[in-house]
């Protein structure tokens, strides 16, 4: 088993799991269906080929929430560029500012065939919306050998040096880790996101359910420096040490 | 002669007062003299000096050939009620004279020395000299160890184990007298205060740059120390410099 790791950071993110009609929201992560759909546009696979698409969502996924970022609205009252008609009114939410960390878990030939892929895309990558692209290459390496787990504990924390200067009196910071639970994990009690994508087709999209498993890594902080030690730096001098008591 | 030292309240408006400007800290101190008007021109030299040593913790030196009544000081920038004990009035004088007596050559102390490090310059030719401040720790540092012999004191070098460079010297084999010597330089100030003439109703900016200065001193002429001790050290002594004082060194423990 090898694991293909991605960084997705840039100025704005999008991954709607539930998202429909005019209210497009987000999640606080990266979904599976938006990850595997950004690898299936480098590989060039047009949207209803769903034979091409289930190598791809038989991946194990998982993400790291480096830098959560912040949830933003934007209100959009967009006018059709020919018509001039409006378009309906919709409430579009991002994630600004945020970093992650996402991982896949597969056979080690197909995820070199993604990640060289992803370094000459045949649609270029984005973060979940079309109006939302990378700040940096997507791509991380490909790491044999290794697990889900592993991979994502492994990375250094990829948040912006600005994050990592505020956490600056944490040695390391806690991180979120949200990624498919083994079938020996599942105990009934996870999460389910409804974005294991079955079918990109654009006239009908079709997500099944997919259990995710919450747990904390602890990364060391390149940027943490060490408090100043406690007490004054002023040399010790007291005159009156020299002088004798006045005797009364 | 006489060494009094009164803790500062820096909690109180009256200390902040005092701490944010030389002239009134010195019209304080200077009050402190019963036997002393305030229009006296030629009146003792009184040296007086403020230790930050923290936030909350600043120490008021002052060296007075007579003894000092600091009252209207702890009612203004003290502790009042803490000073109604005839215990602890609010602050320590104690005789220097026996002090001063006992320096003898080659004793060696800790000092500390508020100072106002100048020099004078001309600028182009023809020009009158004028008088400006150093302002780097190399040359306020040079300019006490140009001071030392004629002061009565020699400032001790440190042992080769304790440079940072090797025999004090640069690469280049000059001397630098940053690591040469038992002496730091720290708290650079600079006060500016409008002070009014006596002649006239005209104010006029007044700067002064103060360094503190702290290190390990051997005696080499106890009657120029005593001059020193008790008449200060260089310029602005009515702004709280020029005063020095010593302290036992610390007996090193195994």
């Amino acid at each position: 088993m090898s694991v293909l790791s991605l960084r997705l950071a840039g100025p704005l993110q999008a991954w709607g799991a539930s998202a429909r009609f005019i209210r497009r929201t987000t999640e606080s992560a990266p979904t599976k269906s938006g990850v595997i759909g950004m690898l299936a546009a480098a590989q060039g696979l047009q949207r209803g080929d769903d034979a091409g698409l289930a190598p791809l969502s038989a991946l194990r996924f998982g993400v790291r929430i480096d830098q959560p970022g912040t949830r933003i609205r934007d209100f959009q009252t967009a006018h059709h560029a020919v018509t001039g008609k409006s378009m309906p009114l919709s409430e579009r939410f991002y994630l600004a500012d945020a970093v992650f960390v996402a991982a896949l878990e597969g056979d080690h030939t197909l995820l070199t065939t993604l990640h060289t892929a992803l370094r000459a895309p045949v649609y270029p990558p984005y973060l979940g919306r079309r109006s939302c692209p990378p700040s940096l290459p997507v791509e991380l390496g490909v790491h044999p050998g290794i697990s889900l787990d592993q991979a994502l504990r492994n990375e250094p924390w990829q948040a912006s040096a600005w994050h990592q200067k505020r956490h600056r009196d944490r040695p390391t910071v806690t991180l979120v880790i949200l990624r498919e639970a083994t079938s020996a994990e599942r105990d009934g009690q996870e999460d389910v996101l409804r974005d294991q994508p079955l079918s990109f087709a654009a006239e009908h999209r079709r997500h099944a359910l997919r259990t995710v498993l919450s747990t904390t890594v602890n990364v060391p902080n390149p940027l943490a420096r060490p408090a100043r030690p406690p007490g004054h730096t002023v040399p010790h001098h007291d005159p009156l040490d020299g002088l004798e008591e006045e005797t009364a | 002669m006489y060494l009094t030292r009164f803790r500062v309240n820096t909690g109180r408006p009256g200390a902040r007062r005092l701490l944010s400007s030389p002239q009134s800290l010195h019209a304080a101190a200077m009050s402190s003299f019963p036997g002393l008007l305030p229009t006296t021109t030629d009146g003792p030299r009184v040296l007086w000096r403020l230790d930050h040593n923290a936030r909350a913790e600043v120490f008021l030196y002052i060296v007075s050939p007579e003894r000092p009544d600091l009252t209207h000081l702890v009612e203004q920038a003290g502790w009042p009620t803490a000073a109604l004990d005839p215990d602890t009035p609010g602050w320590q004088t104690r005789p220097y004279a026996p002090f001063l007596e006992r320096l003898t050559k080659g004793g060696t102390w800790a000092f500390r020395l508020t100072a106002n490090p100048v020099h004078y310059i001309r600028r182009k030719d023809g020009e009158p000299t004028k008088r400006t401040a150093h302002r780097t720790p190399v040359h306020q540092k040079a300019w006490l160890l140009d001071r030392q012999e004629r002061s009565g004191f020699r400032i001790v070098e440190k042992s080769d184990e304790n440079r940072l460079l090797p025999s004090g010297t640069t690469h280049k084999g000059h001397r630098h007298h940053g690591d040469r010597h038992e002496l730091t330089v720290r708290e650079p100030r600079s006060l500016a205060f409008s002070k009014s003439d006596e002649a006239g109703p005209k104010r006029h900016r007044v700067t002064v740059v103060t360094a503190t200065f702290d290190g390990r001193l051997e005696v080499t002429d106890p009657e120029a120390l005593r001059h020193t001790l008790t008449q200060g050290l260089g310029k602005a002594k009515a702004y709280g410099c020029g005063l020095m004082t010593l302290a036992p060194l610390p007996t090193t423990t195994e």
